[in-house]
């Protein structure tokens, strides 16, 4: 009997290694018959009929937000639908998407279509990892790079070359739950507000008995919350030439004070925070405010209890410099240089960056879109949250204040540095008082860490 | 006199029972809590007040939405294949090597032994980096075979069936040689099935120990179609964050297989363990 | 040589010759490898490595994570270690005997070992969970099991003794069945106690396993990495005070792709492994009795 099991087992396995090796054969045969078509359909000039045939195989896309999944999604099945290319879509984490690039870049072995981050496009651009789309352009009727804010664009171009098709842009604005605000009889936060006001407030809506917090905020809400204050209030993150680390400067130092002060008298314990995060907080009626992205707004509309009591607000600026400051971003959709199929993913990339696709992203409510004057489109996406606040910060004043974007400071390969500062705060969070020297010590160690950059 | 020391003996079995039973439930614990919250729904997971223990419906979305965005069926045949091919390999070539070490004299034997020890001593990460390069150069990763590639061959599997094979008495072998055999012939068909019991326990500690690496597979295959299981999970949890229940489902499809199989082999399964180690 | 040695030649090294050739590729080119590399800056994606001599080593010297990580690591097998190894034994004693339910209790003890590490984290993770964690709401306390940096590495290894006591266990279990019976016959008509045939007899004659399992455990806890990669996260504030040396390694050469520190790093684990397995082997002939 136990041998007959053993036996049937082995049976099994083998017939599953058969399968598989069945499976990859068909596989790799797939890939060079698109091979064979690929050169084809460059002799005869692509039509849509040849990329048809070269579909059988997806193109491999990866991205790190599953907030926008679905709606990626949705817009490559329309590309699916008329070219014939199938796409899949994979999701990662952060951490475990670019530890995937890296390892797909050294070893040459990449996934066709991906998103760029201006943490490190620069090492990516400069090693020749990405797609030169220079020529893909000029011949193109769908893509002028002019429509697309000049910033995120800037983003991607290196020596004069274009390496990535503008995907969207992400401002920053404080989320705020008007149930709390209504029992504690304060008014909502609007454009008067300092961050002063803010620090009041939060400080009042803290509950002693721990179950109701005026503020959260991690090490790891760095750019949807510390950069902005750093920067509203004269500081900077990273100079102007991306060759000097900013933590020290006298302006930063204060904004971190302010940090440390918030985090001592209205936060969750930094424990806390550090299991779960300010997201997850909020949405579990935990909090009364939260700085977040407008990338976040996809998942928060998936959230019942958001959209009953909570809504959005503009930044507050800071009083001395009567200035406010929301950082911004975007992404680039980038192809390998060394993907078998560059025609096929180049129609993907023009695709997502055709006019149609990114008024669709916006209208999905995906995110904001990098082409000009589409915003409007996004911030029509829902009625349940007001979205507006997000584009006047892109606008030259609101109220008394003068509003500044600022590019997400980046460096050469930020990834280094911006993950030290994750690990290095960890520990002012957990006490404020050593945050100034905290700050100061990471400015040298973030110095050096540029200096080594391979440049 | 007697019954005292029989109410004694009885009074310690009852205490050892006890003491047994309190340490099952804590090794149980765990898997409850698994099970509980995988059928719950996210506000039932993260409700503190009322603490929520049982589900109130024993609702099964998560399961069905972790079935559908992960693929399991590919998993399930990479991790498959990972064993299989690391198993055969393992056995293979250590029931040889382990037969030269335990049975035949030739020069070099005992330097390439202490090769063998040396290995044994040294952690494995080590190797990682030059092993990683390799199969990135040649351009093999997110394959199979770069899963299997670290358990080509087993130094510990050696050692092993060397000391299964020096167990057995020398005269099998010298009647063996009476009749003909080559020493091929002498291995293949007298020697080697007498250590079936330590190839089966090489066997399941491979397989066992395959099913568990996570460092490995994570670094060589990125791709979520090419990963096993255990990488498959380890990225989930940074994907899914804190939805708790679907963490749960996906974790309780991903055990139940190599669970079942542990309940049915399960003497296999212990006495493999416990031929693989105990003395240096 | 006589024919006979020929063919022993002939054979054994051809018997040898797969294992051999997969050990020099795997592993003994490797760690040359890997030795060479940390004298190297790494460039990006693997390209144009810099030598910089010593540079590595310089600064792993003055790098107190480093230091911090190996004492973070210390710390956990000493708690680790000797914890499975005393609950495992002192089951493993029970269960070594004719008695109901033998082979269930056997089967649950050893339940952990087959499930993927990936899954022991995230379910221990979430029990540990401050807010929403059973553990906090069955003892009526709010303790951040996981992120306060006095008790994290505790709680980290209790999972790691919760998922090897099975293992133990059974090898103890059968170290346990080659001691004859009559040993303890004859201390029972001797009139001896159950602590004391256990101090006596039970522990100097399965001294031999006890040895096995402790070293191979200390050298597992050594290089523990799945607890900490799947239960810390990046921002957590106990991090610095859990991580490993092993996690610091994956994390300076995958993430960071510092693969020259990193290798620097492992070098450091090898030499600690290597002190304290020789430490072992010198120790051991002190207190393991072999027949």
């Amino acid at each position: 009997m136990k041998k007959k099991l053993v036996a049937l087992m082995m049976t099994v396995i083998m017939a599953g290694s058969m399968m598989a090796c069945g499976s990859s054969n068909s596989g790799s045969a797939g890939s060079s018959a698109n091979g064979a078509s690929q050169t084809s359909s460059d002799v005869t000039g692509a039509s849509s009929d040849t990329a048809a045939a070269t579909g059988s195989d997806p193109l491999n896309v990866v991205i790190w937000d599953s907030n926008q999944k679905a709606g990626l999604q949705q817009i490559c099945d329309e590309f699916t639908a008329k070219t014939g290319i199938a796409v899949n879509i994979e999701v990662k984490d952060w951490d475990s998407y670019w530890t995937l690039l890296e390892a797909g870049a050294s070893g040459g072995d990449m996934p066709d279509v991906f998103w760029m981050h201006s943490n490190n496009a620069q090492m990516y651009m400069k090693n020749g990892i990405l797609l030169k789309l220079d020529d893909y352009i000029k011949n193109s009727t769908e893509i002028k790079m002019e429509n697309y804010m000049p910033e995120i664009t800037e983003l991607y171009t290196y020596d004069g070359s274009y390496y990535a098709i503008p995907k969207d842009y992400d401002t920053i604005a404080l989320w705020y739950n008007k149930t709390m605000f209504d029992a504690a009889g304060l008014s909502y936060p609007d454009a008067t507000w300092t961050w002063d006001d803010l620090y009041n407030a939060a400080v009042k809506l803290t509950k002693k008995d721990g179950s109701q917090y005026g503020f959260c905020m991690n090490p790891s809400n760095d750019q949807d919350t510390y950069y902005n204050m750093v920067y509203s209030m004269g500081g900077y993150i990273v100079s102007d030439d991306h060759t000097k680390s900013g933590y020290d400067d006298p302006n930063t130092l204060k904004a971190m004070d302010y940090v440390g002060k918030l985090v001592k008298d209205a936060c969750p314990d930094p424990t806390t925070m550090s299991e779960t995060g300010t997201d997850v907080m909020m949405e579990s009626g935990n909090v009364a405010m939260i700085m977040q992205g407008s990338w976040m707004v996809s998942g928060f509309l998936q959230n019942d209890y958001m959209k009953k009591n909570c809504d959005v607000a503009i930044l507050p600026y800071d009083k001395t410099t009567g200035k406010r400051a929301s950082i911004c971003n975007g992404l680039g959709w980038a192809a390998y240089s060394g993907t078998k199929r560059p025609d096929d993913c180049w129609k993907l990339l023009e695709w997502f960056g055709s006019k149609d696709m990114q008024l669709e992203q916006a209208k999905l409510g995906v995110t904001m879109s990098a082409y000009q004057n589409t915003s409007d489109q996004w911030v029509n996406c829902t009625d349940v949250f007001h979205l507006q606040p997000y584009l006047d910060e892109t606008t030259a004043s609101t109220g008394d204040a003068q509003n500044e974007l600022v590019l997400r400071p980046y460096t050469y390969n930020s990834t280094v540095w911006s993950g030290a500062a994750q690990t290095k705060l960890a520990a002012a969070w957990a006490d404020p008082s050593i945050m100034e020297q905290t700050c100061k010590d990471f400015a040298t160690e973030m110095n050096q860490d540029i200096a080594n950059e391979n440049k | 006199m007697g019954n005292g020391i029989q109410a004694k003996r009885k009074f310690e079995k009852i205490i050892i029972h006890i003491i047994l039973i309190l340490m099952s439930v804590i090794m149980l614990v765990p898997f409850f809590w698994m099970i509980l919250t995988a059928f719950k729904t996210v506000g039932e997971a993260t409700s503190v007040n009322p603490f929520v223990i049982f589900p109130k419906t024993w609702n099964t979305d998560a399961f069905v939405t972790v079935w559908k965005n992960m693929s399991f069926v590919l998993l399930y045949k990479n991790t498959l294949l990972l064993i299989f091919w690391r198993v055969v390999c393992a056995v293979l070539t250590a029931t040889m090597a382990g037969y030269a070490f335990g049975r035949l004299s030739f020069p070099g034997k005992n330097f390439f032994f202490s090769i063998i020890l040396l290995q044994m001593m040294i952690p494995s990460q080590i190797f990682i980096i030059p092993q990683y390069l390799m199969i990135s150069k040649m351009h093999l990763t997110n394959t199979v075979f770069a899963l299997v590639f670290p358990g080509l061959v087993t130094a510990f599997g050696t050692f092993l069936l060397r000391q299964a094979f020096m167990g057995l008495p020398s005269d099998l072998e010298e009647a063996a040689r009476l009749d003909g055999c080559n020493i091929f012939q002498t291995f293949l068909f007298v020697m080697a099935p007498l250590t079936k019991s330590a190839m089966v326990a090489l066997g399941i500690f491979t397989a066992l120990f395959g099913y568990k690496e996570l460092m490995w597979p994570l670094i060589v295959n990125t791709n979520a179609g090419k990963m096993p299981l255990s990488a498959a999970l380890a990225t989930m949890q940074g994907q899914y964050g804190s939805n708790y229940p679907q963490l749960m489902a996906a974790s309780l499809i991903a055990c139940i297989p190599m669970i079942i199989l542990y309940l049915i082999f399960q003497k296999q399964f212990i006495e493999g363990i416990a031929t693989s180690g105990g003395k240096l | 040589m006589t024919s006979w040695e020929k063919k022993q030649f002939f054979w054994g090294w051809l018997f040898i010759l797969p294992t051999m050739l997969g050990l020099i590729i795997l592993n003994i080119v490797p760690m040359f490898q890997t030795l060479y590399q940390s004298f190297f800056r790494t460039g990006d994606f693997g390209k144009g490595n810099v030598f910089i001599g010593l540079e590595n080593y310089e600064k792993l010297i003055h790098d107190p994570e480093v230091w911090q990580s190996l004492f973070n690591t210390f710390k956990y097998a000493i708690v680790e270690v000797p914890l499975s190894i005393i609950i495992a034994l002192v089951l493993a004693v029970f269960l070594n005997r004719k008695m109901r339910g033998r082979s269930i209790y056997r089967t649950i003890y050893f339940l952990p070992m087959v499930v993927a590490p990936a899954a022991v984290a995230m379910v221990w993770r979430w029990l540990y969970n401050s807010q929403f964690g059973l553990l906090n709401h069955m003892m009526h306390v709010k303790i951040e099991w996981i992120s306060n940096p006095h008790i994290a590495w505790i709680s980290i290894a209790i999972i790691g003794v919760w998922s090897a006591i099975g293992y133990n266990m059974v090898l103890f279990l059968a170290g346990l069945q080659e001691i004859p019976r009559d040993y303890y016959e004859a201390a029972d008509i001797d009139g001896a106690s159950g602590p004391r045939m256990f101090f006596n007899i039970t522990i100097p004659l399965l001294s031999p396993t006890i040895f096995f399992v402790m070293v191979t455990s200390i050298i597992g806890a050594f290089q523990v990495f799945d607890l900490i990669y799947m239960v810390m996260d990046e921002t957590n504030t106990a991090l610095p005070k859990t991580q490993t040396i092993v996690y610091l390694f994956y994390r300076y050469s995958f993430a960071y792709n510092n693969k020259g520190y990193g290798s620097a790093i492992v070098m450091l684990l090898l030499c600690v492994i290597i002190l304290i397995t020789v430490f072992q082997m010198i120790g051991q002939k002190k207190w393991v009795h072999y027949n």
